[in-house]
């Protein structure tokens, strides 16, 4: 039997058994939209790990991570390095968070802010910038998934096909079951992709050069730059710190505000459940670790590869491996791709219907009705990301970087809800409007991009100085509706 | 209004206070040290540690101690909650 029909087969065993978990898992949850979008706020520790180690750790993370490492070196550290403090704020606005969602029903992180600033247009602006971020990182996972197919299958299956093929299966467990079926899917493909990253980061290392020590001083003899912070720029020039920090501060900032990650805190069984959580989420982390040696196993021995992306693919097809493992680390590709794309496909729909649709036009939306309108919008989201992934031809990178530095600018924020009891809403929504122009003028003037550091950064800087300007310009917001959210300001227990 | 924020919830004792000013001062050190100008200090090949470069090596301790701090935070609450509760 040829190689890649064993590869394949697999590859579709893993589909299978990823449908399979998916659908076993809709039934624990009720049939409400607090079931579908929240699960009942009941997850435990161990779904809740793995929900947030496999829908933050995406396709970029198996395959970019190891093409920057191949390409451009320690700048690949980086990646390493924001996720070390990006969830360290969950810790502490964290259990807050989740105790207001049970009291006041949020499912999605825009009810909370709408909420805090008595502004559905508010809740409208963030949801629309929030599809603005999730489309395009959602067209990646797509595309990713079509690329693994077409690898696995030489050129066979086309990348249309192979995308529509493990999308499929995303669409009819996000369909079905919700953030349960999330849930369990990502605990299955977490396990796989961590087990996969571990065994292949350190078998490659010690297949090509005799261990771990002497990959990285063959490479600190051959290219010592690659080794030394802040590596190469993607010009293969040394990068600069000021790109580099600005990468880390940008990532820090947005790492723990992303909607589709952020709305997992009202899934959690309780506070001790979310605070376990981000505490042993650096477990899930270090796993980054090996995934950047399977990069540089590549830099000596596979010179040239072109796109750096294709690096682990090339390394794990070129040395002989039984084609049974082939098609195990193709599902590994497959499991990081998923993971994150259903998180996504799953919180674009909530997102939608819950901040957009009902705030803005239907108030009075029944609570079945909205269930039914958030399923129909797994279907024709994913229908949409996929037809643009397949048939626009549009630079997914620069977008995806531009959302990141729209996403960003929701962290100022989450600090005035929770510590400034004097933001009001006209300041919030001047900020976060100044935050989104300066960071699309920052990003399309090269002239402006001093020193490499990044567009959100800047953003970051004007969003916070319109909110504080404008907040303290406007009169202050109702002290006893403020005092529900601000830290150091709840009414103390039993009083009136 | 007194606008002035803050940053802890009232009724916490004064070693409760400690502890947390001091964790969340620990993660403030970790966030900059992670970049420009504390990383460049640690940025170079050698000393290799475990066959790895000081860069990495550097950054991965600091995810570990970061792990730990967190870890012993959580411990200690866990404790002082049965402590509580009894």
């Amino acid at each position: 039997m040829p190689d890649w029909i064993i590869i394949l087969a697999v590859t579709v065993g893993y589909l299978l058994a990823s449908l399979l978990v998916g659908l076993a898992s809709g039934g624990e949850a009720s049939k409400t939209t607090e079931g579908y979008v929240a699960g009942d706020r009941s997850l435990g520790f161990v779904i809740l790990y793995f929900i947030m180690g496999a829908s933050i750790f995406s396709a970029f993370a198996f395959l970019g991570g190891p093409g920057w490492a191949y390409s451009r070196g320690a700048a690949a550290f980086y990646i390493l390095a924001y996720g070390t403090v990006g969830l360290v704020p969950w810790y502490f606005f964290g259990p807050r968070i989740a105790r207001l969602g049970r009291r006041r029903g949020y499912v999605t992180q825009a009810e909370l802010f709408a909420d805090r600033f008595q502004s559905a247009g508010l809740s409208g602006l963030l949801a629309v910038v929030s599809l603005v971020g999730f489309i395009p990182y959602l067209m990646l996972q797509m595309t990713g998934a079509g690329y693994v197919f077409s690898v696995v299958t030489g050129g066979r299956m086309p990348v249309w096909a192979g995308a529509l093929l493990a999308y499929g299966v995303v669409l009819i467990y996000v369909f079905r079951s919700g953030v349960m079926g999330v849930g369990w899917t990502n605990t299955f493909q977490g396990i796989f992709m961590m087990a996969l990253a571990w065994g292949l980061g350190l078998y490659l290392p010690h297949r090509l050069y005799g261990g771990v020590g002497p990959m990285f001083a063959a490479i600190a003899k051959a290219a010592p730059k690659m080794l030394e912070a802040p590596g190469l720029g993607a010009d293969g020039h040394p990068w600069t710190w000021g790109a580099y920090s600005s990468a880390v501060a940008i990532s820090v900032l947005g790492f723990g505000v992303w909607p589709h990650t952020f709305m997992k805190i009202y899934t959690a069984r309780s506070e001790r459940t979310l605070k376990r959580t981000i505490v042993w989420y650096p477990t899930f982390q270090m796993f980054l670790v090996p995934i950047l040696f399977i990069g540089f196993s590549g830099v000596l021995a596979f010179p040239g590869v072109n796109p750096a992306d294709k690096i682990l693919p090339t390394v794990v097809t070129s040395i002989g491996l039984p084609p049974v493992v082939v098609g195990l680390f193709c599902a590994g590709a497959l499991a990081a791709s998923m993971s994150t794309g259903d998180a996504l496909l799953h919180a674009a729909a909530s997102v939608t219907i819950k901040d957009l649709w009902r705030p803005l036009f239907r108030p009075d939306l029944a609570g079945g009705t909205e269930r039914r309108l958030i399923q129909t919008l797994v279907i024709v989201i994913g229908a949409l990301a996929y037809a643009l992934a397949i048939f626009a031809h549009m630079s997914l990178v620069a977008l995806l970087l531009l959302s990141y530095g729209f996403i960003a600018q929701f962290f100022p924020l989450l600090c005035a809800t929770f510590l400034w009891p004097r933001a009001t809403r006209a300041g919030a929504v001047a900020g976060l409007l100044a935050g989104f122009v300066v960071t699309v003028i920052w990003n399309f003037v090269p002239a402006l991009q001093w020193q490499g550091i990044r567009a959100g950064i800047w953003g970051v800087a004007a969003n916070v100085f319109v909110m504080v300007a404008v907040s303290l310009a406007t009169p202050p917001m109702d002290e006893a509706h403020v005092a529900a959210f601000v830290v150091g300001r709840e009414p103390a227990p039993g009083s009136p | 209004m007194d606008a002035r924020p803050r940053l802890m919830p009232p009724g916490l004792t004064r070693r409760q206070r400690r502890v947390y000013g001091a964790v969340t001062l620990f993660f403030i050190i970790v966030f900059f040290a992670l970049m420009w100008p504390v990383y460049p200090l640690f940025s170079g090949i050698r000393p290799v540690v475990l066959g790895m470069p000081f860069s990495l090596v550097y950054l991965v301790v600091i995810l570990a101690v970061s792990f730990l701090v967190l870890l012993g935070l959580f411990a200690w609450e866990g404790r002082a909650d049965r402590r509580d509760r009894s």
